[in-house]
């Protein structure tokens, strides 16, 4: 049904899940184009922050 | 009691004194009456953006339990550690019994690495996710996902009710 590998669980440190839902300069992608549900795109949305907190995902393509 | 994941990022170029740093703050924690469930070393590994001109990182995971108020004094502690880049604790209701997804990666790149002269991919050995563990962040909570549908279903019916009035007016 859906093109994206979603696990049963959410975890910050699962980079390969969460890169699927953010854009090429970084931006967390809308779930009204995702096709997420709305309690997934929620924990993801979340679990993402902490990513780019602990430098797994970049904030930005802009970095120096 | 409370269980929490401690991710901590060490300066790379302290590599090498990583298992110094490792005995330093389990004494540390057993120090503050923590328990030490799991610790996994994923090891360097390339950050998405520098911190403090570093452009590697030294990765530690810790499954740890213990007193809320004590990990704040253990936090005020690591700050002013230079060899620590940037550290994170996050509460957790459960611990995942698996390895986390960091260690595998480093583990596969190594393979990787080591069987390229093979050509072999390792891509298909990359084991499917189950994470048993509910992670929140210290101060949010985990909101309920309330049912819409019996307001959709209300909404129906005056739908419903309206039609009829209007061929009511028709006859």
């Amino acid at each position: 049904m859906s093109k994206f590998k979603l696990p049963k669980r959410f975890d910050y440190k699962d980079v390969n899940v969460l890169k699927q839902f953010i854009t090429e300069t970084g931006k967390i992608i809308p779930a009204r184009v995702t096709g997420v549900s709305a309690t997934n795109q929620r924990k993801l949305t979340k679990y993402i922050k902490i990513a780019r907190f602990l430098a797994l995902i970049p904030y930005t393509d802009m970095h120096k | 009691m409370k269980k929490y994941e401690a991710v901590i990022i060490l300066n790379p170029n302290l590599s090498s004194k990583v298992d110094d740093f490792v005995k330093d703050f389990e004494k540390l924690l057993k120090g503050n009456s923590f328990t030490i469930n799991k610790k996994e070393d994923v090891g360097r590994r390339q950050l998405a953006y520098s911190i403090n001109n570093h452009n590697k990182g030294h990765y530690l995971l810790f499954n740890i339990e213990g007193d809320a108020t004590k990990l704040i004094e253990i936090e005020n502690k690591i700050k002013y550690n230079d060899a620590i880049i940037r550290h994170l604790f996050v509460s957790v209701k459960n611990y995942s019994g698996d390895d986390s997804q960091l260690l595998l990666d480093s583990k596969n790149k190594k393979n990787e690495y080591e069987e390229s002269s093979n050509k072999k991919n390792n891509k298909e050995e990359l084991k499917p996710i189950s994470q048993k563990d509910e992670v929140k962040t210290h101060k949010s909570q985990i909101e309920e996902v309330k049912d819409n549908e019996s307001e959709n279903s209300s909404s129906d019916d005056k739908n419903n009710k309206d039609i009829e009035d209007k061929e009511d007016k028709d006859e």
